[in-house]
């Protein structure tokens, strides 16, 4: 009796699997998929965890409301959406270099722009946070961004009179507290793909011009080994030879290993034409500048990445001007406009 | 659709509960304290206010200092007997306060969380316990959490390097080397220290390169003298004693006195094994 019940409930459990996920498929057409998180048919599986914190609309809607109001910082003044702009892919504005928080602080980093997030398993230029729950902790409570206690934020969420019901609606909860502050604008980033760029369209059959398929060449041979996949970056950290001093030790600052002085994440490149300047410290204003840095500008340190030092001679990565012409106008294929004016993601 | 999947998941619920119907059946289940009695070598802890320079203690190595805060998490308990008893705490991460398990806060100045009661234990007779101090990724990567996780509800944690901190052990020493630092609402006393002990990233060295990363999440397991028999009508405790003097060690303040990442928190955390010790239980 006991082995036929567990059979049962395996058999059962296979159905009732299934049936979740197949909603979750690329090819659902016909259904209302504006709040659910469909995983791009090209694309590797989420790592969000989505199980302790399913989209729903009325969460998704609750966490953009969020992004949105400068009562998550101290004096009122800055949003999420200061630092983060859907024009530019959520990246920075492009004034603000270096972000720019309370009391015009300036931070130390470039913003990076915010999309398939649900795909990372760690978050910032060095990786120090490892879910995406926990990312707007560090801009409230930052003292060059929002300078603000998360608990104090929560205070200012409940005595905010249309803030209470919203909660309630979202998360059946009578109370408001941290945890689904996090999960609501959890659900408002990790709804942030962007899967319908030029090259995503070609990646489904769709025609390059001569120009972009040598591009795509090119950056296959150059550019690939790092800025990898789908992602445009296989995640791992790495010094592309920036400088050889480094006051912002990046990856080293969490791992607390010599070894990774000077290595930041490898970015993602998708819409990498909107979301100048680069690198984590904003060296450069062009992709033009970024190129000539790989052919030119490379400096030695102890850890530069092994990659960058097998020309035979100096180091980085012999570019024409000719190819660095093609890598950009296959740099400008990632670019996602579907992404930029969803208007699912606006503050109306 | 939704139709069949509701029925397939209630048929589902239907059968999971049949199961455990089956086995509660047979046992009988009774609770067991866990209490946690901190001390500075022989002496009972009394917290001074931050900053004061009434130093009561004084460590191994001969230096005055006293405690403004102490305390650290436990999670992950368990309890084993002889002929395969086993208890499990049940560890739960939720973003609701009320559904997180298994995560205690033991805090010097809140006397009841020095007392975990486990509930449910099945009945039988217990030697040994085991449990972590810290918090180790379970914690951590399930995302958001509520109640005694809750960052706004004074959890400790890290935001710069996502994790809890384990233990959190503040005060002053008379040769501290804390300069006073005044910023905007907040300020650090001078002769003060903060040895925040928390990482819990555990990364094997690749071959021939230096470790990465330092796991400060430890592991006790204390065995007990005798074997104590959790049932119905019995009220089973285990006295652990947990000394500072030992997790401070040789500890020097006036060099060491502000302890926020992994790897300087690691002479800490050596010293957790040593520091947790059972003292007696009780029948
Ligand atoms: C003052 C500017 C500023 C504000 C305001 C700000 N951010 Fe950021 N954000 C940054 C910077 C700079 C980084 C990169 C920081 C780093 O790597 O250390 C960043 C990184 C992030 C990341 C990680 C992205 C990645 O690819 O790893 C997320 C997610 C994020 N921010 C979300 C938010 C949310 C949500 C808010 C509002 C609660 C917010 N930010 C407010 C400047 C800002
Ligand atoms: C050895 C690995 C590696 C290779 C090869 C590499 N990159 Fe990078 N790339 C990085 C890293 C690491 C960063 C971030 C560095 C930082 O900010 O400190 C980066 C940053 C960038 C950025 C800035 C993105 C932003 O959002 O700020 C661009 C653009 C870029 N790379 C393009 C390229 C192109 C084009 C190629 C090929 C010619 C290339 N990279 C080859 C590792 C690499």
């Amino acid at each position: 009796m006991k082995t036929a019940q567990k059979y049962a409930h395996l058999a059962l459990s296979w159905v009732c699997i299934g049936m979740l996920f197949s909603c979750h498929e690329d090819q659902d057409i016909g259904l209302d998929n504006t709040y659910q998180f469909i995983r791009p048919a090209h694309f590797p599986e989420p790592v969000y965890t989505f199980e302790n914190n399913p989209v729903t609309k009325k969460g998704f809607e609750l966490g953009k409301k969020l992004f949105f109001d400068p009562i998550l910082s101290r004096d009122g003044s800055v949003s999420c959406n200061n630092c983060h702009i859907q024009g530019t892919a959520f990246a920075d504005a492009q004034q603000h270099p270096l972000s720019v928080g309370v009391e015009d602080r300036r931070g130390t980093r470039n913003a990076p722009s915010l999309t398939n997030l649900a795909f990372m398993k760690e978050f910032f230029w060095d990786g120090g946070v490892t879910h995406l729950d926990f990312t707007p902790t560090n801009a409230i409570e930052s003292e060059v961004e929002m300078d603000e206690s998360l608990a104090n934020v929560v205070k200012k969420l409940k005595a905010e009179a249309a803030y209470p019901p919203l909660f309630k609606e979202a998360f059946d909860i009578e109370e408001i507290t941290s945890p689904y502050m996090l999960q609501a604008l959890s659900q408002y980033l990790a709804m942030m793909v962007s899967a319908d760029s030029k090259y995503d369209q070609y990646v489904k059959g769709e025609a390059f011009s001569k120009e972009e398929l040598e591009g795509l060449a090119l950056f296959e041979d150059k550019c690939s080994a790092c800025h990898a996949g789908v992602l445009f970056s296989d995640f791992t950290y790495r010094n592309n030879g920036l400088s050889d001093t480094f006051p912002d030790e990046g990856r080293a600052r969490i791992t607390e290993f010599a070894g990774d002085i000077g290595k930041f994440r490898v970015p993602s490149l998708r819409n990498v034409a909107l979301t100048a300047p680069y690198m984590h410290n904003a060296r450069f204003k062009t992709l033009q500048e970024v190129l000539d840095h790989y052919d030119t500008g490379v400096v030695d340190s102890p850890t530069l990445d092994p990659l960058l030092k097998k020309r035979e001679r100096g180091l980085g990565i012999a570019l024409s001007e000719d190819e660095k012409t093609k890598i950009i106008a296959f740099l400008h294929t990632l670019t996602d406009r579907t992404f930029i004016s969803d208007t699912r993601f606006m503050n109306r | 659709m939704k139709s069949i999947q509701l029925l397939a998941l209630s048929a589902l619920i239907l059968l999971f509960s049949a199961c455990k119907d089956d086995e509660l059946e047979a046992q009988t289940f009774g609770t067991f304290e866990v209490e946690f009695d901190n001390r500075v070598g022989s002496e009972a802890i009394s917290l001074e206010e931050a900053g004061s320079q009434n130093y009561s203690y004084t460590t191994a190595s001969g230096q005055a200092f006293n405690l403004s805060l102490f305390g650290y998490y436990i999670s992950k308990i368990k309890l084993e007997g002889p002929n395969g008893e086993l208890y499990e705490d049940e560890m739960k991460v939720s973003p609701h306060a009320d559904e997180v398990k298994g995560f205690y806060q033991v805090l010097q100045s809140e006397p009841a969380s020095r007392f975990i009661q486990l509930e449910n234990v099945p009945a039988g007779t217990y030697h040994r316990i085991t449990f972590t101090v810290g918090i180790a990724d379970e914690g951590i990567q399930d995302g958001a959490a509520g109640g005694i996780l809750d960052p706004a509800e004074g959890a400790w944690f890290w935001n710069w390097n996502a994790g809890y901190i384990g233990i959190a052990m503040e005060g002053s020493a008379q040769n501290s080397g804390q300069e006073e630092v005044v910023g905007d609402g907040w300020t650090i006393p001078a002769k003060s220290f903060a040895l925040h002990v928390g990482g819990w990233k555990d990364v094997p060295a690749a071959t021939g390169e230096e470790q990465r990363f330092v796991n400060n999440v430890k592991t006790i397991s204390l065995a007990f003298d005798s074997g104590v028999r959790v049932g119905e009508a019995l009220e089973p405790n285990a006295h652990i004693v947990v000394d500072v003097l030992k997790l401070l060690g040789n500890v020097d303040f006036s060099t060491t006195y502000s302890v926020h990442v992994p790897k300087a928190g690691q002479p800490f955390a050596e010293n957790i094994p040593a520091a947790f010790i059972l003292d007696h239980t009780h029948q």
